[in-house]
């Protein structure tokens, strides 16, 4: 049963996927304003999932990590659920923020002229990536008992620079563009179709970072089980 | 048989991301800044379409390279646990 609902969901998520591209690609039109950018702007409508994703998914590593601080003292079985929802959450995060720094500076590229600029939106968005990157290595890495407990602590100091890279563009001046939602009154889509295609390609690469962080969450809690079987075997040798 | 799928996943996302650094390093030269002395203004937007159109299908390709990257990572490692020598000659 479970499985069929993972075939159905995947399924899903790859018509949405196909939608996605197809509404971004063929019926959004091009900026073709004065000063516009053309075909590509096209650029954003992965860019910028993946960015929204990214933050989600480190949302729910930061519920994890707090999760298995409050449960790893009586409630063992809540506190590994906890553990393999926060690394699961920091690690599809990882790769969706991986998505956003190179799509960023390809896009800045042909639209300033330059591949990358310490400006606040883009380095901050390079320190979130660095300490979920050795939020993995912790995981990788190190040993011990409180190797757990280390990476969880380090993931809710790591989500804290969430709202500050969301914020940045708004707080500081940067070169990075206004926000595409509550920005300032130029910010936004100028044509409903190019909104549409917007918000067709949030939801296929929300389903498919669902996806895949649910198979990462399964792989997590067999990799515990496999490990709690083994200390078992230990033992009972 | 089960080596050439191996091989298969592994090699479609490698393949991508070659496919996205051919694009970009191989884009068109960027019009020169006095431009308009050596090309109409017709050939200047179509060459920055074109250099656009690379770099705008090199953002798609990379996107998928890393996701399916990923996804033929954790595949082949849940392979490994499954099928780790080690823990099957524990558990026979």
């Amino acid at each position: 049963m479970k499985k069929l609902l993972l075939s159905l969901y995947a399924t899903l998520t790859f018509a949405l996927l196909v939608w996605g591209f197809y509404q971004a690609i063929y019926i959004a039109p091009a900026d073709d304003r004065l000063g516009g950018q053309g075909e590509l702007y096209r650029i954003i409508f992965y860019h910028v999932p993946s960015a929204m994703v990214a933050f989600l998914f480190f949302a729910i590593s930061l519920a994890g990590s707090i999760g298995y601080l409050s449960f790893r003292r009586g409630r063992d079985a809540w506190a590994q659920i906890s553990d393999a929802w926060a690394l699961a959450g920091a690690e599809v995060g990882v790769v969706f923020c991986t998505v956003v720094l190179i799509t960023g500076p390809m896009w800045g590229r042909r639209a300033w002229g330059i591949w990358w600029t310490w400006d606040w939106r883009l380095t901050t968005t390079l320190v979130l990536w660095l300490i979920y990157v050795s939020y993995l290595l912790l995981r990788r890495f190190a040993a011990g008992p409180q190797m757990q407990t280390l990476a969880a602590v380090l993931g809710i100091f790591g989500a804290l620079d969430v709202p500050i890279v969301y914020m940045s563009n708004r707080w500081w001046r940067t070169q990075h563009p206004a926000p595409v939602f509550g920005g300032d009154a130029d910010s936004g889509f100028k044509d409903p179709r190019m909104l549409h295609a917007f918000v067709w390609n949030i939801l296929a690469w929300l389903a498919w970072g669902l996806l895949i962080l649910i198979v990462r969450y399964y792989a997590e809690r067999r990799g515990q089980k496999i490990a709690a079987q083994d200390v078992q075997d230990a033992l009972n040798a | 048989m089960r080596k050439l799928a191996v091989s298969l996943i592994v090699a479609f996302p490698i393949a991508l991301l070659g496919w996205a650094c051919f694009l970009v390093l191989f884009a068109p030269a960027e019009p020169p800044f006095d431009w308009m002395n050596s090309m109409s203004v017709a050939d200047h937007n179509t060459l920055v379409a074109l250099i656009d159109h690379h770099y705008t299908v090199a953002a798609y390709v990379i996107t998928w390279a890393i996701q399916l990257g990923y996804l033929a990572w954790l595949g082949l490692r849940w392979q490994a646990k499954k099928l780790d020598p080690a823990r099957a000659s524990r558990n026979s």
